[in-house]
């Protein structure tokens, strides 16, 4: 289901979480970070995104490939290396890419796609083009210079620039306040003169609603913007790392599940049935079984393929 | 007198120049503080002026032509009916100013 | 390339400058992005005229940002755009690492083939007095890189040739000034794509030893080929003007002729570009009588004492081919 509506929007949750389920299920998974708990921040933005756009991520970059639209089948096949992946799985899950569905792809550096994404929209601008560029980094990245370089390049020439903080309070197991001296990540575009807003990452309208404003505002030239959403991963930073963070604090931070969230409001004001929840998940469930059967029954690349696209 | 104009004394790194524009033809009188040709070198601009009184009777290195530092861009004589000589070689050496801008 | 090419004499930056021109002229999407390259022109004054020409949204002035620009330049590249990116001390390009060969020399690559960057790094290399951290010549380093080509031309005439064969790339390529060439002169010929990347040329024909060097070095070893002659040793050399891709064809088919090798180049010999060229060639000819010169295993201050005793010259390549050439 296409769209932004919000059934499209529970639908593109519950896919996510459903796919990093079975994905995990299996023993060949390989090294993935998963962006379970933190559906909202992708999906919420790309609802706000339109074909002429880029997207541009982190290495956590499920989420955001599902959410732009990429083929369900072909993200698995790319995930586990197979040739049928955009990628043609030379670049998997840290640097899928398919920049004709406007996602001009992930990049496993952190904060090593911020300057790519400012390029980027200098391209938009200079061919004058209609799309913006919009990049998820992680509160991770804002201790890199290549955001202090980014926000001044973005600000100094008014790209077309949105950066969308997906603050999940976390690098791997350090917590960002006790790395990171501003106490509000977005406060960072400050000094630049860019606007800036802080989101609840968990809401999926909260996060449309935040980057319909602010993709509105750069479409009608007003120059680059940052959006922080503070969300939560509800998995370990990455399959092979151990989770450290406290019990009582990730169970809090479930209850407010994005997808629990947006099931609850749209069956609270009756705009979902239990029947049609029942066949949305039912739906996600064919649709990721498909997802599977087409991976597995995909090839392997040639070991010739480690010479082709070299130069 | 006949005089050999070039720019004597070395400039760091300079080894080629191009003249960019002589400002007099041949015949010209020059007075000391007038400026006489300007030179391009890899950096900046080289401004030669005249350290004597003098007539220009030979440009040895024409506008847009290459020269190397040291060797002669023209003659010049104290008289314009003195006869010219077949080479530059063991001509007295013309006083100049050069300002690199 | 047609010797029918018309050619006019030039300034070294003015060759580059040329060359800019005519591309931005060619092509729309090429822009140009660095410290002081709009109205200063640039620090050699290489990019003269062109903030003029094409104006200050295709000649761009930036901050001290490195790392930054080379990322901006990689995700133009990417989306479209044609840029040649300038850092002006090859020292600072180290800063631009992480977006050059984490992103740009890998996207062709990590993509399947559905993005390309066809982005030129446009740096100057090479020690003049201006001390440990603004001396270095650091190619070596990149030509390893799968996916990166790597330039130096040594000639006016290879500069404007590299770079418009630069601009016909479909990945990034850093091409590689020297400051002590900015000071010569020499004949350009005007030409599409006058010196192919991948391309070595002979400076000067010989029989007695193969000296490939590249840049400046050229110079160098022009000038103690000059010297040798008068020993009655003859020395050809080999300018390599690529350095990835390099042209061992050519230097494999001189060292069959020669049958010894000296490679000179300013940077370090450790892993150096005659290293590399040695170990190459000794794959396909089997061991040779071969000797690498280089600088000092050292940083070159500012020192000019201690700058002149760290960089290779004329006096030092002929000492050093004597002595190959007397061993066994």
């Amino acid at each position: 289901m296409r769209g932004s509506s919000e059934r499209a929007l529970l639908q593109t949750m519950m896919l996510i979480r459903g796919f990093e389920e079975e994905l995990q299920r299996r023993r060949d998974h390989g090294f993935q970070l998963l962006s379970s708990g933190e559906e909202a921040v992708a999906v919420g933005l790309c609802a706000a995104l339109i074909g002429d756009d880029q997207l541009l991520c982190s290495g956590r970059s499920i989420g955001p490939a599902l959410a732009r639209g990429l083929d369900p089948g072909e993200v698995m096949a790319e995930l586990l290396g197979k040739a049928a992946g955009p990628c043609r799985g030379k670049g998997g899950r840290g640097h899928m890419a398919a920049p004709a569905l406007g996602f001009f792809g992930a990049h496993a550096v952190v904060a090593g796609n911020l300057t790519i994404a400012a390029g980027a929209a200098l391209a938009m601008q200079q061919q004058k083009r209609p799309g913006l560029v919009a990049c998820i980094f992680g509160d991770g990245a804002c201790g890199s210079g290549a955001l202090h370089e980014t926000l001044n390049m973005a600000a100094i020439w008014q790209l077309p620039l949105l950066l969308v903080c997906d603050n999940n309070q976390y690098s791997v197991s350090t917590p960002a306040i006790q790395v990171l001296a501003p106490r509000r990540l977005a406060s960072l575009a400050s000094p630049f003169g860019i606007p800036f807003q802080t989101v609840d990452g968990m809401d999926v309208l909260a996060v449309r609603q935040a980057a319909r404003e602010v993709t509105t505002a750069i479409r009608s030239g007003k120059g680059p913007a940052f959006l922080e959403c503070i969300s939560y991963r509800f998995s370990t930073h990455s399959t092979a790392t151990r989770e450290t963070r406290p019990i009582l604090e990730l169970e809090e931070w479930k209850t407010r599940c994005p997808i629990l969230r947006l099931t609850s409001h749209l069956t609270e004001d009756g705009s979902l049935s239990d029947d049609a929840r029942k066949q949305l998940a039912a739906d996600v469930a064919k649709t990721i079984d498909g997802a599977i059967a087409f991976a597995d029954a995909a090839l392997w690349p040639e070991p010739r393929e480690a010479l082709t696209d070299v130069v | 007198m006949l005089y050999k104009f070039a720019i004597l004394e070395p400039v760091e790194d300079v080894h080629d120049v191009r003249v960019l524009e002589w400002h007099g033809a041949v015949l010209r009188a020059f007075a000391p503080g007038d400026l006489m040709v300007e030179l391009e070198t890899h950096k900046a601009v080289i401004e030669v002026r005249a350290g004597q009184h003098g007539i220009l009777r030979e440009i040895l290195c024409r506008n847009g032509e290459w020269q190397k530092l040291g060797e002669p861009l023209g003659i010049l004589s104290d008289a314009a009916d003195e006869l010219l000589s077949a080479s530059p070689d063991g001509l007295a050496a013309w006083e100049a100013i050069f300002e690199i801008t | 390339m047609s010797s029918e090419a018309p050619s006019i004499r030039l300034f070294f930056r003015e060759a580059i400058a040329r060359a800019l021109a005519e591309e931005m002229q060619l092509d729309p999407n090429v822009i140009v992005l660095g410290q002081d390259v709009g109205p200063f022109g640039g620090s050699y004054k290489e990019f003269a005229g062109l903030y003029e020409q094409f104006g200050p949204e295709r000649v761009r002035d930036t901050p001290v940002s490195e790392s930054g620009i080379i990322g901006l330049g990689v995700g133009a590249a990417a989306a479209g755009l044609r840029p040649l990116v300038s850092i002006t001390y090859m020292d600072f390009l180290m800063l631009g690492f992480d977006p050059l060969i984490n992103y740009g020399a890998k996207l062709r690559y990590k993509t399947g083939g559905q993005l390309r960057a066809p982005l030129i790094v446009k740096t100057t290399a090479g020690a003049k007095g201006q001390g440990v951290a603004h001396s270095q010549c650091i190619e070596s380093w990149l030509m390893s890189v799968p996916g990166l080509k790597v330039v130096a031309p040594s000639t006016p005439s290879d500069a404007y040739g590299l770079i418009k064969s630069a601009f016909r790339e479909e990945g990034p390529v850093v091409y590689i000034d020297h400051k002590r060439l900015f000071p010569t002169a020499g004949d350009v010929h005007i030409h599409e794509t006058a010196v192919p990347i991948g391309e070595a040329i002979i400076r000067r024909t010989g029989h007695d030893i193969t000296l490939v060097s590249h840049s400046y070095m050229i110079r160098v070893a022009l000038e103690a080929a000059q010297l040798m002659a008068k020993d009655n040793i003859s020395c050809e050399v080999i300018d390599l003007r690529s350095l990835a891709p390099l042209d061992i064809e050519c230097l494999g088919a001189s060292v069959a002729r020669t049958a010894a090798l000296a490679t000179l180049e300013e940077g370090q010999i450790t892993c150096g570009v005659g290293a590399e060229i040695i170990a190459r060639l000794q794959e396909t000819l089997g061991p040779l009588k071969a000797i690498r010169i280089g600088a000092l295993a050292a940083p070159v201050s500012s020192n000019p004492v201690l700058e002149a005793a760290c960089l290779p010259n004329a006096a030092r390549v002929c000492s050093a081919i004597r002595l190959l050439l007397q061993s066994g």
